[in-house]
């Protein structure tokens, strides 16, 4: 390819050309004007031109074709009001006030070198229009030397704004890359551990059937019903959210008793809780509570609140409570157990966002029961908050349609 | 014959898969003991001084692979061989292995590859 003396500037390339074009814009794009008058025009006529027009900045001054000067508003006043009085000046050719050297620049100038150039000018210059020709000489048209300022500003405003943007989404994409491969080790290791333990003693109880140790199967089997419940707790977490990510889980609406299904539920927790000291008792003024919502999902709810509240707390009480409050239902939930810690709070609704490491983590879960229950939630058009104090144990507040 | 029998420390927070493994190592002829979390897993090395370890990695505190650190580390321990046995995926394990300088893995949940893999690290010892 031949290389041209203003080589950097001048745009052959395709691909060359997509790759710069945003700093390299050529000034003849960018031509705001293309006013030109004959050098032998009278003052007068041309001084008209610029009273009729208010937005007219400069005109050049092109003789067959080719520019040979430039008057802009300013220099076309200052001359008129120093020879105020010489009232024959109007008619005198206006060649005699123009400036005959002003900046010329080539059509394919680069935007960044025209500016340079510009800028270099005395400082009463400056904001002078830049006279564009081609590359045969002829008049191509006027630059606006504060339009191309705007231009330039706007531009390095855009590139700075996109690459925060392209930083703060590369930061974002990053975050998330931690937090899913981070889930995935988690949820692995929290699916095979079930699988593990009902493998092996489904083993065992296979050994002791053929040895016919008949009193072991019942101990083994309890800890394998224990084993597969939690597995699938956690498999319908990880379907939940599949399902509320794939925006298929929906409300099916239907009349119930909110305080017969609380009582349920409380029934459940307590087989949850298991031997721990832990009380768990339901709070209403109601004998019953009808309420046209989603049973199923109002259970689900309310039981994940609960599994959590009997997993973290070692001691105490759990207690729910149920209040209509203005048509609404309001059901919360609250234990005597460690609490959370306000920085800990906004973690807690993202999906996958476990508190603890999953290597060094005393609590097992998947951390997405709090996420699918948020969704839940929602469905009926409900929401749901916390309120928590570390070490005072945490409420959860949850206002149903 | 008693004397003869090989001794193994199982080394688990997951009460449900220690008495399992606890049961089946036993009914495969080994004696077995069992450390219920990863702190003060070294003095019950030092006391049992067992011819396997069979080493958890998630724990809370003190997970498996930092746990193989401070048992390679001390005099008394540091020649017990040390084998993770974990439901982790097998590349984190392969991993922790090398990162740890333990003698190999064995994921939990295929029996015959426990029941092949402990016969094999305790026949190298």
């Amino acid at each position: 390819m031949p290389i041209r003396p203003t080589g950097p500037k001048e745009i052959d390339g395709g691909s060359r050309e997509e790759e710069t074009v945003h700093v390299d814009t050529q000034v003849g794009g960018l031509i705001t004007s293309m006013e030109h008058v004959h050098p032998g025009a009278m003052v007068k006529h041309t001084a008209d031109r610029f009273f009729c027009d208010v937005t007219l900045e400069a005109v050049a001054i092109v003789d067959c074709m080719e520019p040979v000067g430039l008057i802009t508003r300013n220099r076309l006043l200052m001359k008129l009001f120093r020879l105020y009085g010489y009232e024959l000046y109007g008619r005198k050719p206006i060649i005699e006030m123009a400036d005959t050297c002003p900046l010329f620049v080539h059509s394919e100038e680069s935007l960044d070198v025209a500016l340079d150039m510009a800028m270099c000018r005395p400082f009463q210059d400056i904001y002078d229009e830049l006279v564009v020709v081609n590359s045969n000489g002829h008049y191509a048209g006027l630059l606006s030397v504060k339009d191309l300022v705007v231009r330039q500003s706007h531009a390095l405003a855009n590139s700075i704004v996109q690459k925060e943007l392209a930083n703060a989404k590369a930061s974002e994409l990053e975050k998330m890359g931690k937090v899913k491969s981070q889930f995935l080790a988690n949820v692995t290791h929290e699916l095979r551990s079930p699988v593990n333990a009902i493998i092996s003693l489904a083993e065992l109880m296979q050994m002791s059937c053929g040895k016919g140790y008949i009193g072991q199967l019942k101990d083994r089997l309890s800890l394998l019903i224990s084993s597969a419940a939690s597995l699938k707790a956690i498999i319908n977490n990880v379907l939940d959210l599949s399902k509320i990510e794939a925006g298929k889980m929906t409300a099916i609406y239907e009349e119930f008793d909110a305080v017969r299904k609380l009582d349920e539920v409380v029934e459940t927790a307590r087989v949850l809780i298991g031997n721990k000291p832990v009380g768990a008792r339901l709070v209403t003024s109601r004998q019953s509570l009808c309420i046209e919502s989603d049973p199923v999902k109002f259970r689900q709810i309310i039981l994940n609140l609960l599994s959590n509240a009997a997993k973290f707390t070692e001691r105490g009480e759990i207690t729910v409570r149920a209040e209509i409050d203005g048509g609404h239902i309001l059901v919360s939930v609250s234990d005597t157990g460690p609490g959370i810690k306000p920085e800990d709070m906004e973690k807690l609704f993202t999906a996958f966002g476990q508190i603890e490491d999953a290597k060094t983590k005393r609590h097992e879960g998947t951390g997405l029961g709090l996420t699918v229950t948020r969704h839940l939630v929602g469905l009926p058009g409900g929401d749901i908050r916390l309120e928590s104090q570390w070490g005072r144990g945490t409420a959860f507040l949850c206002g149903c349609l | 014959m008693e004397d003869q029998k090989k001794t193994i420390l199982v080394i688990d927070d997951d009460e449900n898969l220690l008495t399992a493994t606890r049961d089946l190592l036993e009914n495969w002829g080994y004696r077995v003991y069992t450390h219920k979390r990863g702190f003060g897993s070294t003095v019950a090395i030092d006391l049992v001084k067992p011819d396997l370890v069979l080493l958890d990695i998630n724990m809370p505190g003190l997970p498996g692979d930092r746990l193989a650190g401070l048992i390679k580390s001390f005099e008394a321990t540091k020649n017990v061989p040390v084998v993770f046995y974990s439901s982790n995926d097998e590349d984190t394990l392969r991993k922790a292995v090398s990162d740890s300088k333990v003698t190999g893995y064995i994921p939990k949940g295929d029996l015959y590859e426990l029941r092949q893999k402990v016969k094999q690290y305790l026949g190298r010892s």
